[in-house]
């Protein structure tokens, strides 16, 4: 136990000499800028990003026209849906969670639950099967003559193998 | 060239079709000859559509700029491996292209089961060149490669500047290899539930393939956001396009049956569940193709848009109908006795996994026809994007995390209280204090620091499986701990290649995790001599800089002087390639270091004030990601050397030698 913990304790010590100095101290909040921008696809027509993340001159644009916006006062709510209003329901980066759009965020994990339900119950009733394996006695050697102690250790130590192997 | 070509193609539907015809009948009236000569009639057709290829390719080398095909995806001064690449850069091409991966995989079948596997080989012929058919009939009369302008342009319009990229003329061929590789285990599921032969020859042809298919699509997805990340400009590698979805969702469904593979092998259990997992690995790649060619859901890789999206949903529908039907049929003959030794087993835990990846396929899959099924209902088109994926997919992610690192500890059959306890001790502690060190450097993004302390737990359990083994051995040995350490993977090469892929996937998402909490980004507009920062970087605009970096292009960009902490150390030129034909391309600058990456793009300059325009993205971690498929495409080379029949035949003889010395 003492011995094996030494290596996997070295290879998690990398593993996070590696990572914190990369994680800066201060977790980013998004601000309320960046959350539109983040909301919003960018309808230059030659991605398929948020305003956030494209690069081309019309995200730029819009970018300054939020900040625009916000700096006249108006809520982050407000802005979205003055764009919404001028471009459509297509501009908004994801489902909204309303109505059937709802349907969209839900079914994923409905599914994932009833699976994962459905296969709990399946694997109690495959293991409530009676076990069939304990009592085969393995392969029975030419002759009939019964196995002594030491080769059935060793069956079981082949067995145990083949086990593992796969 | 051109007429050779479109006669080839023509003659090969003919072969192509006498194929399917003489395999089908002489299966069914038990003709030996007739099965031979649609056998013959594979070759045949790969034959006639290599031509093909061959005819395309040199139209394209020859500048015949009165193809269409040529005009639209060539021109005189592209360089020979993207001349070569322009085969797979268009619509009919890359159909001619994905045709003639699926006819060499024909052909190879048919050549490598001369002997074996006899009574499934003329159905799988005759899937195998329906599907081959289907393809014909596009490349014949709906995306045809060879149709003539009615005048010839002196230059085509050359390959966008974004595809010309040594990355993009690799990853289409990887993810076709994947993807119509799908199609042999698909071929053989068939004829197995066809003809009723359900036992062991199948099985194990399929399994092979599919870890093959499965093996090119990964490589051909990272290679895609390698790509991207080096190319778009917009300094990441993922973007949820359904195209990428497209190739994520067969990933995934083959992930699940890989694993599930291994219940079947030792315990002749979930039979049915594993050919329905080969059956909708297919037709997801199916599916694939269809979004990517039809441009059903607007998408950024809908280069190439054209109306042959009926057909496909007409060849999806009939796979769908016959395969499931196929199954239905059979499903008394393939019902198996399931038995599970306990709930905490191993066994439950790939049970588990293959919930996850499938439920995993499922969301994306979901996410990504939603825009559909809402204008379906409500009549309005909407945007499924970025954040609604990584609202969903993070979380099931992490359960998958999870399940990687507890799976090993958990033991075949029926896991010890006291062996679990044992096992778990080392890597419980390597996740607690991964946390308390994330928490104690002020980390306080929740997902990073359960995605980062779950990684680590993931990777003490992994390693410890190595450490274990290599005890055991050398203690049943007494080899040194290095040559216990060598012969331990030798002899189990799927065992431990399959723990490499796991580090492997680890890495990325540690990758993935880094760059996507802890992302910085600025942006500036400079004059000359006037700096900006990011993180620990500070970039001082030096001046422009200009040069011919092809043929066929300028060059014009920002000399950035780069210092860390205050230290130079290097110059970044990020920049635009102005092309001839008038296309211009980003070209990001980028500094790597396995801490973070300093990704650099101009976005604009102006020559009347002097004035540049830049972006600057701070990375963490990203390299990781590259790094971490390196490793993964190793442990697959690992897992997929043979090794299999050797340990076989060992064992057998073990036994042999037991059995004997008994008697």
């Amino acid at each position: 136990m003492r011995r094996s913990a030494g290596p996997a304790g070295l290879l998690t010590a990398l593993t996070l000499l590696l990572i914190v100095p990369a994680a800066p101290a201060r977790a980013g909040e998004p601000t309320p800028q960046q959350r539109i921008e983040q909301q919003l696809m960018c309808y230059c027509g030659c991605s398929d990003l948020t305003v956030r993340t494209c690069t081309c001159g019309t995200a730029d644009a819009i970018r300054a026209d939020i900040a625009a916006q916000l700096g006249a006062g108006k809520s982050p709510e407000q802005v979205v849906a003055w764009y919404i209003e001028r471009h459509g329901e297509k501009i908004r980066s994801a489902p909204t969670t309303a109505g059937f759009d709802l349907v969209a965020w839900i079914m994923p994990f409905a599914v994932l639950l009833i699976a994962g339900a459905t296969l709990v119950m399946l694997i109690r009733r495959w293991g409530l099967r009676p076990a069939v394996a304990t009592a085969d006695p393995g392969p029975q050697p030419p002759g009939g003559a019964p196995l002594t102690a030491e080769q059935r250790r060793l069956l079981d130590r082949v067995r145990k193998d083949i086990e593992e192997t796969y | 060239m051109a007429e050779f070509g479109t006669l080839c193609l023509f003659i090969a539907l003919a072969a192509a079709g006498w194929s399917v015809l003489a395999s089908f009948n002489g299966w069914r009236a038990g003709l030996g000859q007739l099965v031979l000569s649609g056998e013959r009639a594979v070759y045949a057709t790969w034959a006639l559509v290599l031509l093909a290829v061959i005819a395309l390719e040199s139209c394209i080398f020859a500048n015949r700029f009165d193809l269409e095909y040529v005009a639209s995806y060539s021109n005189r001064d592209l360089p020979a491996v993207f001349k070569v690449a322009a085969l797979w850069a268009g619509q009919s091409g890359s159909l001619l292209f994905w045709l003639f991966i699926l006819i060499s995989y024909a052909a190879l079948i048919v050549l490598l089961n001369r002997r074996r596997n006899r009574p499934l080989m003329p159905l799988v012929v005759t899937t195998l060149m329906l599907v081959a058919m289907f393809f014909l009939v596009l490349v014949n009369f709906m995306a045809r490669p060879f149709v003539r302008l009615h005048f010839a342009p002196v230059d085509g319009n050359g390959m966008n500047p974004q595809l010309q990229n040594i990355f993009m003329a690799i990853h289409p061929p990887c993810l076709y290899i994947g993807y119509v590789g799908l199609t042999v285990p698909f071929a053989f599921a068939m004829a197995a539930l066809a003809t009723g032969k359900l036992g062991d020859t199948w099985f194990r042809t399929t399994r092979r393939w599919t870890i093959f298919s499965w093996f090119f699509l990964g490589t051909g997805i990272l290679l895609g956001g390698w790509w991207a990340y080096e190319e778009l400009g917009w300094g990441g590698y993922w973007a949820w396009d359904p195209v990428e979805n497209a190739s994520l969702i067969p990933w995934l469904t083959c992930t699940a049956f890989l694993h599930s593979v291994m219940i079947e092998e030792r315990k002749k259990m979930l039979r049915v569940w594993n050919i329905t997992l080969v059956i909708m690995s297919f037709l997801l790649a199916v599916l694939g193709t269809f979004i990517t060619r039809s441009g059903i859901i607007s998408s950024v890789h809908s280069f190439t848009k054209s109306d042959i999206g009926p057909l496909f949903a007409g060849f999806l529908g009939v796979s769908i109908v016959v395969s499931v039907g196929l199954l239905l049929h059979r499903l008394p003959a393939l019902q198996s006795e399931h038995r599970l030794d306990s709930f905490v087993s191993r066994e439950s835990t790939f049970l588990f996994n293959n919930l996850l990846l499938v439920g995993a396929a499922f969301a994306v899959l979901w996410g990504t026809l939603f825009p559909i099924l809402s204008e379906a209902v409500r009549g309005v088109k909407i945007t499924v994007g970025a954040p609604f994926f990584n609202e969903v997919m993070i979380p099931i992610a992490l359960l998958l995390v999870t399940l990687a690192g507890i799976c090993p500890v958990i033991a075949w059959r029926r896991a010890s209280a006291r062996k679990l306890v044992e096992r778990i001790q080392v890597p419980l502690g390597a996740l607690l204090g991964t946390a308390a060190a994330l928490l104690l450097a002020g980390v306080r993004d929740i997902y990073a620091i359960v995605s980062f302390s779950l990684s680590a737990f993931v990777i003490a359990t992994t390693a410890m499986e190595f450490v274990w083994g290599t005890r055991a051995r050398r203690k049943a040995t007494g080899e040194s701990t290095a040559r216990a350490f060598r012969s331990l993977l030798d002899r189990n090469k799927r065992r431990y290649g399959g723990f490499i892929v796991h580090l492997g996937f680890i890495l990325i998402m540690i990758g993935v995790t880094g760059s996507s909490a802890f992302k910085q980004e600025a942006t500036a507009t400079l004059k000359r001599g006037e700096a900006f920062s990011i993180g620990r970087y500070s970039m001082t605009f030096d001046d422009m800089d200009s040069g011919t970096p092809h043929p066929n292009a300028d060059f014009t960009g920002a000399r950035l002087l780069v210092s860390a902490n205050g230290r130079r150390v290097g110059t970044l030129v990020p920049g635009m390639n102005f092309y001839k034909t008038g296309q211009t391309s980003t070209e990001v600058a980028i500094r790597y270091t396995l801490r973070d990456d300093l990704y650099t793009i101009m976005t604009g300059f102006d020559p009347q004030t002097g004035q540049a325009t830049l972006k600057a993205y701070l990375n963490p971690l990203i390299n990781w990601i590259w790094i971490g498929g390196a490793v993964l495409i190793l442990g697959s080379w690992f897992a997929m050397l043979p090794d299999l029949r050797d340990r076989r035949r060992d064992i057998e003889a073990r036994l042999q030698a037991v059995a004997s010395h008994a008697a």
